[in-house]
């Protein structure tokens, strides 16, 4: 593979007097690699002490290479459902049955919250009470999750040309897999709940005590700025607090696991890992406006 | 001129296969995480077998892109890959010579290096010890597939080299 004659380098293989003047342009472009990593050295501590536009910068790059990650990413996705699909396609027959057992029982489901929405709206009617409101939904493929060992973090194709904002909340399946933290025009970026730079405002459902959930690279989360006394039981769901006005309330993300000398730990409702399609959650601001619902004091500020 | 356009096509073409398949979703839980770091095998590749003066600034670019597009710290990436760049050109004139195992335990010894190197830049640059497991399975993985990816650079690169013109 490597047995044939190596290539000469270009100065290698021009006679020496036509170097200097054919190959200025050249000679310009050849940085010494030590130049190059000092450079790469600087950026880093530019990047740290925030003094470089590096959110513009991903932006850019962002929208740029997300129509070429959209058109190799189709393809990939659809492999890999007509893989998965005739992995199980013996087990079809098993399926089928335990899905009908399942509809028996969410039919159940479904008369009930027919009755409780009912119920809900008298008593709302009776009390008074201002509905939240009305979150709008994009549903979006992941073209890339490119953050490898160290980062968490995925591109949508979807951008501010789709009423996506900075700040959004980020839904997959059951609960919340992120937030919005880079918008252009065609692409945004999730940073996901399990990244180390990622703290959401949290409650615990029971108790309603505040705290803020952190990401530690992991496929837990930790809970942290909790107060001293504040009774945590194995399994209790943790929420959205929506303190800040950028995620809305009551958001789901996941249960309690352990609790203890290193901590309290939660799992996630979603698998974070692995993502194929996700929500992100807007608060309709147009709508809101128009019926003349509360609008949190954090959203009126934004377009 | 045709044929460097030509050369330079299936160059970037490569490069843009091997930095989609470091980009797409696998859509696996974990898969992502233990990625192998196709990019850096086509610097150590092409720094042995088609070393010019601009590889070190080729890595330099790559390595952007990639940091600016996962959302690294600018130049993290930037940095290892001119490092690899730079420690496999020295040795470049031993490793032409040698056989191909020896060329896949380099490759294996600079994938372990730079993935050292960047877990410590990550930690040093958010003051935090990450779990290193990941990227140590990332390594292992990429020099799993070194070869099955070398193979194809390797025939794509002959097939532009084998120039009659060119030839001694």
């Amino acid at each position: 593979m490597f047995s044939h004659r190596p290539q000469n380098t270009v100065l290698e293989t021009l006679p020496l007097k036509t170097t200097t003047m054919q190959m200025m342009p050249v000679m310009l472009l050849r940085v010494a690699p030590a130049v190059l990593i000092l450079l790469a050295v600087t950026l880093m501590v530019l990047h740290r002490a925030d003094t470089l536009p590096v959110g513009r910068l991903r932006v850019a790059v962002m929208d740029t290479i997300a129509p070429a990650l959209t058109a190799v990413s189709a393809p990939l996705s659809s492999l890999i459902e007509q893989i998965e699909g005739v992995t199980t396609i013996r087990d079809l027959k098993a399926e089928n049955i335990r899905l009908k057992e399942e509809n028996i029982k969410l039919q159940q489901w479904y008369e009930s919250a027919l009755r409780l929405q009912a119920e809900n709206q008298s008593f709302r009617e009776l009390l008074n009470v201002k509905a939240d409101p009305a979150l709008s939904f994009v549903t979006s493929r992941v073209i890339s999750d490119a953050g490898g060992s160290f980062v968490k973090s995925v591109l949508l194709p979807v951008g501010s040309r789709d009423k996506v904002q900075k700040g959004n909340a980020v839904m997959s399946g059951h609960g919340l897999v992120g937030r919005i933290t880079e918008v252009g025009q065609q692409s945004a970026r999730v940073l996901l709940i399990t990244d180390l730079n990622s703290r959401i405002p949290v409650i615990i459902q029971n108790t309603r005590t505040k705290a803020i959930l952190a990401g530690k690279n992991q496929d837990l989360l930790k809970l942290e700025r909790l107060p001293a006394d504040s009774g945590i039981i194995i399994g209790t769901r943790i929420v959205t607090s929506g303190d800040g006005g950028q995620l809305p309330p009551d958001l789901p993300i996941g249960t309690i696991v352990s609790a203890g000398n290193e901590g309290v730990w939660v799992r996630p409702l979603s698998g974070i890992s692995g993502l194929a399609h996700v929500q992100v959650v807007n608060i309709d601001i147009d709508q809101t406006l128009a019926t003349g619902e509360i609008i949190p004091p954090s959203f009126k500020n934004k377009k | 001129m045709l044929r460097m356009v030509g050369r330079w096509g299936l160059a970037l073409l490569v490069l843009f296969i091997l930095f989609a398949l470091s980009a797409v979703p696998f859509e696996v839980p974990h898969l992502g995480e233990i990625r192998p770091v196709f990019m850096l095998m086509a610097v150590y590749y092409w720094t042995i077998l088609r070393s010019s003066p601009l590889s070190p600034l080729l890595a330099f670019a790559i390595g952007l892109v990639i940091d600016l597009l996962s959302a690294y710290p600018l130049g993290m990436h930037a940095l290892v890959f001119v490092a690899a760049q730079w420690l496999t050109s020295s040795q470049r004139k031993f490793l032409l010579g040698q056989s191909f195992l020896v060329i896949w335990a380099g490759f294996a010894l600079i994938a372990l290096g730079a993935g050292a190197l960047q877990w410590a830049l990550f930690a040093l640059f958010n003051a935090e010890l990450l779990s290193a497991k990941p990227m140590l399975v990332s390594v292992l993985l990429s020099v799993f597939l070194f070869p099955l990816l070398v193979l194809p650079l390797s025939l794509a690169h002959k097939a532009l080299a084998d120039d009659p013109s060119s030839m001694p």
